[in-house]
């Protein structure tokens, strides 16, 4: 669903991600973790079609990113970390917006339900200045769920949620995932990420130090066998920044 | 504590012109700044030596005048106050100052030190500027002086403002420890209120016949006689090194001007207001106040909801969502169902009033609404912003969505250009409806209504085509857009708006010629066929070339849109 091969993106003479290459089929969640700067939000970014690839190719839902730009959107959504709103649209009309944009024909009848499970159907007419971080970030997982994406790139989705909020958006991601879509998130919450996803990714400065799944990840390194992801995470990017590796 | 002060506003400057001069390394900000420099040049030049050798009696009547406005803008800090402005810091200065070990007095020093920030600035922009100005005696004592007088303002502000603000804060206390500058600024008004009620005869005569210049000689001569005298004495004596016509004159001036400076640093420096409270009040409110307003007018709008022929339909053309939106944002904000019943019922009065005889209240306004109407044509889609300029923050909502970059712009740009229109025909409508029954113009009724159907025609394309422009500016040059907090500033602003006014008007001219040859062409041979018609179909001839036009430069635009990292194209990058 979601293909990457030989990812690269380079700001004037910096490289923000350098060389990454996986998959996440239908039905899976691949967490990306890494320390600030890694290149994760960049990442998502390159694979929602917001910045275009230095270099290798992106292919979602079997279209190339570059090539069909429209097609492989169409089959995406993406809900940034930073919850940008369009200040003069209420809860409602921002769904509209999203459902015209991506002709969604029964939009009107997925608005009310979508409304409920973000626990936003009492904030239909509120603008987002009335609405706080969290609501936020839910009015805009509710955009991108609108049209049934197969693939959800969602960066640091959990920013701002209350336990309440978290424990539901936790459960919202793995019901889309066990729905067949291919989730791609990013945290720094480890919990999440062991909680939620089936596969991680650990980056650090724009590469992938580890990819699969937690047990994978610790057998790769018998060193680290038996510790908490979180010593797991620690052991790797403190290697790769001292050069071990 | 002034050495920590001093550290941040240095290090605060000498970062922001490094940045400034790092982006020179960019083209299209080295082009910028060299506008601006060639801007101020022509300025100097243009003053040339034309002004040379100006007597000592025109110094004497420029220091009065400038004395009066001096006065003027004293008056105004007292009676409306400048706390906003003047008492107002920064978020930061809040953080690590007002919660730091920082005296009541080191505040005051951070304020004098910021204060003197502008005031150099302005005293290096205003001495570049005219310094080919006859008065003065050099630059560089010009310099000083200027520094003089725009410290000594400075500082009466921030004086002004401690009285003021403790006034309204503790009152009586207030009163008592504001009674000395209360006394002066009070005996200030009454002196400036005897003086003119003295001269009301001359001054009312001159204004009745309309003549400016008897107006002045008046003005001048009563400023020359007790008691306005007294009053401006002390504003002259601060302006006076800026006017002294030599090295002499300005030797015998700058003394009492830096005399006055000091007695305003010690009143301002020893003044024991509490001024942290209304501080902070005002921090909040200049941070705060626009964007509540603003809150609260949209939250209002959004409660009365939306009319049936706003609803969007979820299929259809995907952009027409883009479009809907940039058109909800207009609604939500302005008034339009009131503006519009003004309009009409205003119309209404001057369409009556242009059939009466002595029309000329209809005449005037039916002028200015026609004057306004092709101003909006250059100004306008500066105003208007509701497209991907003021979309700019949410870059990369815009960019995940399946639109095509051309698609994209072609309703954004299609929101602001209806806005455009919408008011420029509301304009002609009010100055067709002024001229209504007006028999003295050249043109017949005839005439004025086939060229209101003109425009109906032609400005939709027209203006398409100039709010392009301003899209594509903000496209290719994004640092440019002026949008949040954040303003450009200083010479690189003068350059940066030179380019956008200069290639604005440039662009559109080159971008209608075309279409207005073929509009020509079409009526001059139609003319004797059809008579006033040939307007119309002039018109008419003109839009497939202005719609060849707009998708060429569309489709150049979408493709930029596409090709282009939302980093560069971030505000301020």
């Amino acid at each position: 669903m979601i293909e990457v091969e030989g990812l690269e993106k380079v700001y004037g003479d910096f490289t923000a991600v350098r060389g990454l290459s996986f998959r996440v089929a239908p039905g899976e969640v691949l967490g990306l973790v890494g320390p600030n700067g890694a290149g994760k939000t960049t990442t998502l970014r390159s694979l929602a079609g917001i910045l275009r690839p230095t270099r290798g190719r992106i292919t979602i839902a079997g279209f190339d990113l570059v090539s069909h730009p429209i097609e492989a959107k169409s089959r995406l959504a993406f809900v940034p970390d930073e919850p940008h709103l369009f200040e003069y649209l209420t809860v409602e009309e921002h769904l509209r917006f999203v459902g015209r944009l991506y002709q969604v024909a029964d939009a009107e009848e997925r608005i009310p339900g979508l409304l409920e499970e973000m626990e936003l159907d009492g904030k239909r007419t509120a603008l987002p200045g009335e609405l706080s971080r969290g609501m936020k970030q839910k009015l805009l997982i509710a955009c991108g769920l609108l049209h049934r994406p197969q693939v959800l790139l969602l960066d640091e989705p959990l920013t701002g949620l209350d336990p309440v909020g978290i424990r539901r958006m936790k459960a919202t991601i793995v019901g889309r995932a066990e729905a067949g879509t291919a989730v791609l998130l990013s945290s720094h919450l480890l919990h999440l990420v062991e909680e939620v996803c089936s596969r991680l990714m650990i980056m650090n400065r724009g590469r992938s130090l580890a990819l699969g799944s937690i047990n994978d990840i610790r057998s790769a390194r018998p060193d680290m066998a038996g510790r908490t992801l979180e010593e797991v995470f620690i052991g790797m990017v403190v290697a790769d920044e001292s050069g071990d590796r | 504590m002034i050495g920590a002060f001093v550290y941040l506003a240095g290090r605060s400057t000498r970062n922001r012109l490094s940045r400034q001069l790092r982006r020179l390394r960019t083209p299209r900000y080295f082009v910028a700044i060299l506008f601006g420099l060639l801007y101020l040049w022509a300025i100097v030049e243009q003053q040339g030596a034309a002004r040379s050798g100006a007597d000592s009696g025109s110094a004497a009547w420029v220091e009065r005048i400038a004395a009066l406005g001096v006065a003027g803008a004293v008056a105004w800090t007292w009676v409306f106050g400048s706390e906003r402005r003047v008492l107002a810091f920064s978020p930061a200065d809040v953080t690590f100052l007002f919660a730091g070990p920082v005296t009541r007095r080191g505040l005051v020093s951070y304020k004098i030190i910021r204060f003197q920030l502008t005031v150099l600035f302005n005293v290096l922009f205003w001495t570049v500027l005219f310094s080919r100005e006859a008065f003065g005696v050099s630059p560089w004592l010009r310099a000083v002086s200027l520094w003089t007088l725009l410290t000594t303002l400075s500082l009466h502000r921030l004086g002004a403002s401690f009285v003021r603000g403790g006034l309204q804060q503790h009152g009586g206390t207030g009163l008592r420890s504001g009674m000395l500058p209360l006394l002066v600024a009070g005996s200030g008004i009454a002196v400036l209120g005897w003086g003119l009620w003295n001269e009301a005869g001359g001054l009312t005569v001159a204004l009745h016949e309309g003549n400016a210049d008897a107006f002045l000689a008046v003005l001048t001569g009563a400023l020359r006689r007790p008691p306005l005298q007294w009053l401006v004495t002390p504003f002259q004596l601060m302006v006076r090194p800026l006017t002294a016509p030599s090295v002499t004159a300005w030797a015998h001036a700058i003394g009492p001007a830096m005399g006055i400076l000091a007695l305003h640093f010690f009143w301002v420096i020893r003044s024991d207001a509490a001024f942290e409270e209304a501080a902070l009040a005002h921090t909040l409110a200049r941070a705060q106040l626009p964007e509540e307003r603003r809150r609260t007018a949209l939250t209002q709008s959004a409660r009365r909801g939306l009319s049936p022929l706003m609803r969007l339909r979820p299929t259809g053309w995907p952009a027409g969502a883009i479009f809907w939106k940039s058109l909800i944002s207009v609604l939500r904000v302005r008034p339009v169902r009131g503006l519009t019943f003004t309009g009409l019922t205003v119309g209404g009065a001057v369409a009556l009033l242009s059939f009466s005889s002595g029309t000329s209240v209809a005449e005037v306004l039916g002028a200015l609404a026609l004057i306004w109407a092709v101003l909006m044509l250059l100004i306008g889609p500066q105003w208007i912003r509701n497209d991907l300029r003021d979309d700019l923050p949410n870059f990369d909502l815009l960019r995940s969505y399946p639109v095509r970059g051309r698609s994209l712009i072609a309703a954004e740009v299609a929101g602001s250009a209806l806005v455009l229109t919408a008011i420029q025909l509301g304009l002609l409508a009010f100055a067709y409806l002024a001229f209504l029954g007006n028999g003295d113009i050249p043109l017949t009724l005839e005439e004025r209504s086939l060229a209101l159907l003109a425009a109906v025609v032609c400005l939709p394309p027209v203006n398409y085509l100039a709010m392009l422009i301003q899209n594509g500016g903000a496209l290719l040059f994004p640092a440019w857009v002026r949008s949040g907090p954040e303003r450009p500033g200083g010479v690189e602003a003068l350059g940066q708006n030179m380019v956008l006014i200069v290639a604005h008007a440039g662009l559109l001219a080159a971008l209608i010629a075309v279409p207005m040859a073929a509009a020509s062409g079409i009526y001059l041979i139609l003319r004797p066929v059809i008579g006033g018609w040939a307007e119309f179909a002039g018109a008419v001839a003109a839009i497939p070339v202005l719609v060849f036009e707009a998708r060429m430069i569309l489709g150049w635009l979408g493709g930029v849109l596409e090709r282009t990292d939302p980093p560069a194209v971030a505000i301020g990058s």
